[in-house]
């Protein structure tokens, strides 16, 4: 009889391990074959038949639709160049340079990956119109209040930067030169 | 002596704890993009049936807007199309003019979520982009009988039944997003017999 209730308590204590694995390693991380710059970080197995089976679970879940091994690269950042975590009650710059690709646009998104709402109806810069100074470079102002030059605007909350690399040149077999990637400079808190 | 003796009792049922758990948790990782009810395919069946279908047999998926974004990450730069396909009707032709200038960025996805082909206008041949899939079986037939086959189409294998070619075309300023709508209702997705054999 002990023995049935210990068996009956094995598969329950099993399930509920399990499960708990699942959600916890799905919460963790987006997979395998992660590229690191700085605070950037792409998956370019996402884009590609050879997908890892977290990787396909995490974004079935969330349900995105990655872009293709043969467009492009998507850098995601969540914190700034020092590691701190990114925060929408602080003011952030970007600094160039941006790595060797056909376009790139660089956009914030809340940290669920939705459009952040601002009066200004920006989103995202794609590199044909951001203004640049003279001999090309170009800094981007991230905040909650309105600013003039690149302005992109976020809402008082963690948020998330996303640099896609369009038609990129860079090798995805070594880890990228983190120098040639946009620093992000955490300039005051509110 | 006591102590160890206890050990041992409980060994095999924590080890049978761990092996159910662990086998839980591969079954449910794998069968996620399965039974996730709200994958990018389904968003996209859902967004496709509201939106407009061109004569081509693309939809327009709708701008994102905050609140009324179609899937999670996706570049705002961007204006999107989707063709849905459901290879037991026949194969999927796509086919779309590239320009220079102009990004346009083409992914084909399982249902499941696994892209199987990507390509951008840049790996165009000769100016077209021309991309035919079907399941194995399809492939195999078409290639059999390929006489007037189009030099520049790419047949490609998919791994499923059912999935969707997702049509990105870069707006690169804010007044772009015309243009690059048009760019989309000239690329045409259709489906076609496979060839008698």
């Amino acid at each position: 009889m002990t023995n049935y209730v210990k068996a009956f308590a094995v598969m329950i204590a099993g399930l509920l391990l399990g499960f708990a694995m699942t959600a916890v390693s799905l919460g963790l991380g987006r997979g395998f074959g992660a590229l690191h710059a700085g605070p950037w970080t792409a998956w370019p197995r996402h884009g590609a038949a050879d997908i890892d089976p977290y990787a396909r679970a995490v974004l079935a879940r969330s349900g995105e639709a990655p872009l293709g091994r043969d467009q492009g690269l998507a850098f995601f950042a969540r914190t700034d160049s020092s590691g701190a975590p990114l925060d929408g009650r602080c003011d952030y710059r970007i600094l160039d340079s941006t790595p060797a690709a056909r376009f790139w646009t660089l956009g914030a998104a809340s940290a669920a990956g939705r459009l952040i709402d601002n009066p200004a109806d920006r989103y995202a810069f794609t590199s044909s119109e951001i203004t640049r100074r003279e001999g090309g470079s170009f800094e981007i102002d991230i905040g909650a209040q309105a600013r003039p030059g690149n302005w992109l605007p976020v809402a008082r909350e963690p948020f998330v930067l996303v640099l896609r690399l369009y038609d990129t040149p860079l090798d995805v077999e070594s880890a990228p030169d983190p120098t040639t990637f946009p620093k992000i400079v955490k300039l005051h808190c509110a | 002596m006591k102590i160890s003796r206890d050990y041992l009792d409980w060994l095999p049922w924590a080890l049978a704890t761990v092996c159910i758990a662990g086998s839980v948790h591969i079954v449910s990782v794998l069968l996620m993009p399965e039974i996730a009810p709200r994958n990018a395919f389904a968003r996209l069946v859902d967004a496709a049936k509201s939106a407009e279908t061109t004569p081509n047999g693309v939809a327009l998926l709708p701008r994102a807007a905050p609140g009324a974004e179609v899937m999670p990450f996706e570049d705002s730069a961007f204006v999107e199309g989707v063709c849905l396909f459901d290879l037991s009707r026949g194969l999927m032709r796509v086919r779309a003019d590239a320009d220079p200038e102009d990004l346009l960025a083409l992914s084909f996805h399982a249902r499941t979520g696994r892209i199987f082909h990507s390509v951008t206008d840049r790996s165009a041949i000769k100016g077209k982009i021309d991309v035919l899939i079907g399941d194995a079986s399809q492939i195999e037939a078409v290639e059999g009988e390929d006489e007037e086959a189009p030099p520049q189409q790419v047949r490609v294998t998919a791994p499923s039944t059912r999935g969707f070619v997702l049509l990105r075309s870069l707006a690169r300023r804010a007044s772009d997003r015309d243009r690059a709508e048009q760019r989309l209702r000239s690329i045409t997705c259709e489906t076609v017999a496979e060839p008698e054999s």
